[in-house]
């Protein structure tokens, strides 16, 4: 019974260093992932800066003319055709229907 | 039993022990007691990092979600001249990576301080090479900078933040409080090799990045008016331009144009006067275009009918002393015909039969005199004095667009009330504020401000606006396919040498809306000094047809022709 209470509490201490030792293992775990987070997430914003810039319709405009020799559509050039039926999407609704929509909603205008 | 010498030693020994412990006592209280705050603190410094950490500023996107502003890391380098043997080849080594000269590096490294900044918010590629060069006392460190993607675009509305990412000018300065990272410091330990072991509060670390906004405006329509915009103030060699597009039905801007343009990225060589955003700063007086307002007026106080009689006195009238012109002789024509024809003796006419009180309350009424209340920072009110401040012209000078300043945004919500069946919306740029997760906070519907003028007035203004395109002096604002209403305007502006009109110096413009029969657009188009021709039909109007055909296609607004090609599928 003496030597089951020493070998206990032997495992005992051996558990308690063994959690402070995990705790400060995962202490650096976690602290390398968060470094890795801070690394991914500032490439993902310099990526994001980057798409943005390359996606900005003034330069699209410059290599679609200048590189691709492509042309604005000229007068006529664009026409809508819609479906037998089909209403088109885009167009709103009356004048007055929109304004007694935003009689309701006025109140809910914060800024 | 002991004996007396032997006594003696014990005490002896007994004294050195006391002393010795009274010794170790007296250190022990001195450590542990009297300098305890000032030790803690001091293997404080040694165990622990304070770090303060900002929140990224939040993001600006278009109403599509495209990115107009963000954040990034970037690095920023530091020095800690106290550290340093030899300043003068520290920066000698760093000079051709910061691109500044080694003699400004060395002053600043031979400071007596202990931590310097050499270069802030650097490109990471700068940052790279440092750390490899390994300097002893330089350091880099990441902060936040403040990149727009697109470059000039929607720069005057954006505006841009300083340094220590606080908003200076337009959205940034408005919405800050929105828009900045939360600030926090948290405590750091460290162990015997300086590594990161176990952040105290580990949730705490991350402060909360600023909210991002959601704006109204379309980059594509955006880009269509500023390229349209910088072409035409290139072409008639303007001093500055401005184009506004906005949907009359919600009052929000689709687009916000100023030539000339400045890149947000780069102000640190610009003058205010370059970003300041002139479509709700700057005031002209709108000449022929306040001409919509004077008529809306006389139609709903039924002072005049379209086809009411008006004797154009063959171009000549004297009033107070003084002529005034029209730009062509005309007699008997119909009160339509003073609009399309822009004639300022029609308009003169109208409202003096208005009268003082009831033009000065319909002005007031269509937002003149007074801001739009728009999220943005710097509008101003515009002039319009009151009635018992006018002279005996003012009456027909503010008919005709003269004695007033306008806003180009002013005039542009007011002819976008007509178009909204005679209601008047308030105009706005952010639609929505969500958090950094994406939830939304705040949505911004549109407002109605007031009714101003009854539906059958806005239709019957319509139907003369569109006569003004037709038949009149905005022939060049046509846009095939489509039903076009507005009006030209060509305003003297007052020459500063003289106090007096100029005979040079013009403000051409062109409001107005499209389609007419269910308007998707109101735009106004204004070119401040063109040289050459000045006139609004000319420099402007072309400008209008040009975005507005553009912005149509893009919108998938049908043409009027389009549905005569459904009738014939469908019969197909």
């Amino acid at each position: 019974m003496k030597t089951l209470t020493i070998v206990a509490g032997v495992m005992l201490v051996f558990v308690f260093v063994w959690e402070r030792v995990d705790v400060v293992r995962l202490g650096y775990q976690i602290e390398r992932l968060k470094t890795q987070k801070v690394l991914l997430e500032r490439e993902r914003d310099q990526l994001q800066v980057k798409f943005s810039a390359l996606t900005a319709p003034e330069r699209i405009a410059k290599v679609a003319t200048e590189k691709l020799g492509l042309v604005p559509p000229q007068q006529g050039q664009v026409l809508m055709v819609h479906q037998p039926g089909e209403v088109p999407s885009l167009s709103l609704p009356s004048v007055e229907q929109v304004r007694l929509a935003r009689h309701v909603s006025t109140g809910r205008v914060g800024e | 039993m002991t004996t007396g010498p032997s006594r003696s030693r014990r005490y002896v020994m007994l004294l050195l022990l006391l002393c010795g412990f009274s010794i170790i006592l007296f250190r022990l209280a001195t450590l542990q007691v009297l300098q305890a705050a000032e030790l803690t603190a001091k293997a404080d410094r040694q165990h622990q990092k304070i770090v303060s950490f900002e929140g990224a500023r939040g993001t600006v996107s278009d109403r599509h979600g495209k990115v107009l502003a963000m954040n990034v890391e970037v690095p920023s380098v530091f020095g800690v001249p106290t550290s340093l043997e030899s300043p003068s080849t520290v920066a000698r080594h760093l000079s051709p990576v910061l691109h500044i000269r080694s003699r400004e590096l060395e002053r600043k490294l031979r400071q007596d301080k202990s931590f310097v900044w050499l270069a802030r918010k650097v490109e990471p590629e700068q940052g790279r090479r440092l750390e490899q060069l390994s300097l002893d006392g330089i350091g880099v460190v990441m902060e936040g900078r403040r990149f727009y993607p697109k470059g000039p675009l929607l720069a005057h509305v954006l505006g841009f933040s300083g340094m220590d990412g606080q908003g200076l000018e337009g959205l940034e300065r408005r919405y800050d409080s929105h828009l900045h990272g939360e600030k926090r410091v948290t405590v750091l330990q460290r162990d015997a090799l300086g590594r990161t072991v176990f952040p105290k509060g580990l949730a705490e670390q991350v402060p909360t990045p600023g909210q991002a906004l959601t704006l109204t405006v379309d980059e594509v329509v955006q880009y269509i008016a500023e390229k349209e915009l910088e072409e035409a103030v290139t072409h008639a060699h303007a001093k500055s331009g401005t184009i506004i597009v906005m949907e009359p039905q919600s009052g929000a801007i689709l687009a916000m144009a100023v030539s000339p343009r400045f890149d947000p990225n780069v102000v640190a060589a610009l003058t205010p006067d370059r970003w300041r955003n002139r479509a709700l700063t700057d005031t002209y007086e709108p000449g022929s275009t306040m001409k919509v307002v004077v008529a809306a007026a006389a139609l709903e106080e039924k002072v005049m009918t379209p086809g009411s009689m008006v004797f154009g006195e063959n171009g000549h009238m004297v009033i107070a002393n003084t002529t005034i012109h029209d730009h062509e002789k005309l007699g008997w024509i119909t009160f339509s015909e003073v609009i399309q024809k822009s004639s300022n003796i029609g308009a003169a006419k109208t409202g003096m039969a208005l009268g003082e009180q009831r033009l000065y309350r319909y002005l007031q009424g269509f937002g003149f005199g007074q801001r739009t209340e728009i999220d943005l920072p710097g509008e101003v009110s515009g002039l319009l004095k009151a009635p018992k401040d006018w002279g005996r012209r003012s009456l027909a000078s503010i008919s005709m667009g003269q004695e007033v300043g306008v806003t180009p945004l002013q005039m542009v919500s007011a002819v976008a009330t007509l178009a909204n069946g005679g209601v008047m919306m308030k105009p706005y740029v952010v639609s929505e504020v969500r958090d950094q997760k994406g939830r939304l906070l705040k949505e911004v519907l549109p407002q109605v401000k007031r009714r101003v003028v009854s539906p059958d007035t806005a239709r019957a203004m319509t139907t003369i606006l569109e006569g003004v395109v037709t038949n009149g002096t905005g022939a060049k604002a046509a846009i095939p396919g489509f039903r076009v209403a507005g009006k030209t305007g060509t305003a003297q502006k007052i020459d500063p040498r003289t106090g007096a009109y100029s005979s040079t110096l013009f403000v051409g413009s062109f409001v107005g809306y499209v389609p007419a029969e269910s308007p998707r657009l109101a735009m106004i188009v204004v070119i401040d000094e063109p040289q050459g021709e000045a006139w609004g039909g000319t420099v402007a109007a072309p400008v209008f047809r040009r975005v507005g055909e553009q912005v149509l296609n893009y919108l998938g607004v049908s043409r009027e022709d389009t549905v005569k090609i459904a009738l014939a599928t469908k019969d197909y």
